[in-house]
């Protein structure tokens, strides 16, 4: 842990230069540039609203107007989603930087989660004023909000780090880890609610970390509540280990599979 | 003072020929690892060694060339010394500790859509260096790459040699102890070749330094190099303080077979009549 992060302080001007050039370069050639930012989960808000209008999805009770409850569900799975994504391309998209100079993964990985960060508040921030708009009211509880992300990102960034690896050297896995992703989506209760009972779906969701994980940030923001607090907890504790453990085997295995990184 | 700079014992490094086979022997290695179970050190069907059992030392003040046709091990050699692959077997020691630039690709990490400014900062960033560290050698960055005129121009409308000269100048401000170059030393048009080899000829004498660098080109050899490493097919051949007998043995013993008699007293003749 001391030695993460003093390599990330010795190669913190790094860690900011590509975080400049990655968030100001991809929207360097855009006319419309940052304002992408808010214009995509506008138009996220502005889908639910016509889908649940028409009386297409049928979810359970939710505490507060659904279009609200899926945004911000959505919203905290893609938080996850992200730090998974961003993680587990971190070899094969730094390649050649990593075979042709002998900057190390930590700062790499710092610059994912800062970027992934930055590309998660703002939209997020405007999602909060649609909420608003909802009539959705917070509490001081709320503050907390931010925090409890933080297991999310570690479970992201565990699978996101092993994931890694199988995407230079056994790239069947990483496909398979990226279709699963997608279904996991619809075993976790973001489109609709941790209530439903419905036989099978009802047994895997609860036993999914994600509906805990996500479901005590959701109702930490939009109740104040404490949504199964012990499950939290544990699960957190959980991802915490597993992040170490994923960093471990990738620093570990990584000069293993860089020297058969040769697509790049 | 310390008379070794770096010490190369009985390297060995090997490669897989067939992808899928490398592949699989990536996931078997990967996973006799994670169970604390010892790596395989000897050759498996396909595979083959890039570099075997090189062993040299380096002292200070030396600029050596290494020298070999393609596929004789020189870059493999070049990115375990630099701690980007791990050597299948031997040691690389650095006895005391050194600050050591490697530069396989001169255009690694370069974005073209930002400016000559924004280049250099992200390229030092990528050598390692701090903003304070950069702050006080931008001028020399840019007095020395003589690109100040074009530092708010994309660098995609550079040309290659413009590309080269911005990085190998952030490359040689890290003021490294050991320079590692790779096929990249001595950049841009002629004029600026020249005052490359001259800078680094004062480099090393300036501290305890020294020059690393491969190429294939008579020229960089005669210009620059105090002593060369032959390769061929991973091992080391010979290491010469006398340049000009190295590149003889080189052309008649090496790669000798696969030239003309024309094309290979041409070669001969310009080592030995060799002028900047």
């Amino acid at each position: 842990m001391r030695q993460f992060i003093g390599k990330i302080k010795s190669w913190w001007y790094l860690v900011k230069q590509l975080t400049q050039v990655e968030i100001i370069g991809m929207y360097k050639k855009s006319f419309l540039g940052m304002a992408w930012m808010f214009i995509l989960p506008i138009l996220a808000v502005i889908i639910w609203v016509v889908l649940n209008g028409a009386g297409v999805v049928n979810p359970g009770e939710t505490d507060i107007p659904y279009p609200a409850y899926v945004l911000l569900s959505t919203s905290i799975w893609g938080f996850f989603l992200e730090a998974y994504k961003s993680t587990s391309n971190l070899l094969t998209k730094n390649g050649r930087m990593l075979i042709m100079s002998e900057v190390p993964l930590e700062p790499l990985l710092m610059q994912k989660v800062v970027v992934h960060l930055i590309n998660f508040i703002i939209p997020f921030a405007v999602n909060l004023i649609v909420l608003l708009a909802f009539g959705v009211r917070f509490s001081a509880m709320a503050l907390l909000f931010p925090v409890s992300l933080i297991p999310l990102l570690l479970l992201g960034m565990a699978i996101g780090m092993v994931v890694a690896i199988f995407r230079v050297i056994m790239v069947d896995v990483a496909n398979l880890v990226d279709e699963g992703m997608k279904l996991l989506m619809f075993l976790t209760p973001i489109v609709y609610t941790p209530k439903i009972t419905a036989s099978w779906l009802g047994v895997i969701v609860d036993y999914n970390p994600l509906t805990y994980l996500i479901g005590f940030s959701r109702d930490l923001l939009t109740s104040g509540t404490l949504f199964s607090p012990v499950e939290y907890l544990v699960f957190s504790g959980v991802s915490l280990v597993l992040v170490v453990l994923s960093f471990r085997f990738l620093v570990k295995s990584s000069t293993m599979v860089l020297e058969r990184l040769i697509n790049n | 003072m310390s008379d070794i700079l770096l010490e190369v014992d009985e390297l060995s490094k090997k490669f897989c020929r067939r992808l899928k086979r490398s592949l699989y022997y990536g996931i078997t290695d990967i996973a006799r690892q994670a169970v604390g179970k010892p790596v395989s050190t000897a050759l498996r069907p396909e595979e083959f060694w890039a570099v075997k059992e090189v062993s040299f030392k380096v002292s200070p003040g030396e600029i050596i060339s290494v020298v070999g046709a393609n596929g004789s091990g020189k870059t493999t050699m070049m990115r375990m010394i630099a701690g980007i692959y791990k050597p299948t077997k031997g040691a690389i020691n650095y006895p005391v500790p050194l600050k050591v630039t490697p530069v396989f690709a001169l255009n690694v990490g370069l974005r073209n859509e930002f400016t000559g400014l924004e280049n250099i900062k992200l390229k030092a960033a990528i050598f390692g260096m701090t903003e304070a560290e950069l702050k006080r050698k931008l001028d020399f960055i840019i007095d020395f790459s003589e690109l100040e005129y074009a530092l708010a121009t994309p660098v995609g409308n550079y040309s290659s040699g413009m590309r080269a000269r911005l990085s190998y100048s952030v490359a040689i401000a890290t003021e490294p102890d050991l320079f590692i170059i790779d096929e990249a030393l001595a950049v841009g048009d002629s004029l600026f070749k020249t005052k490359c080899y001259e800078h680094l000829g004062e480099y090393v004498q300036e501290k305890e330094r020294a020059v690393l660098y491969v190429t294939n080109r008579i020229r960089k050899v005669m210009a620059l190099a105090n002593r060369v490493l032959v390769m061929r097919g991973g091992r080391l051949l010979q290491d010469s303080r006398d340049a000009t007998a190295a590149l003889e043995y080189y052309i008649n013993d090496i790669v000798g077979d696969k030239m003309t008699d024309d094309l290979k007293e041409m070669k001969l003749k310009k080592i030995r009549h060799f002028e900047m």
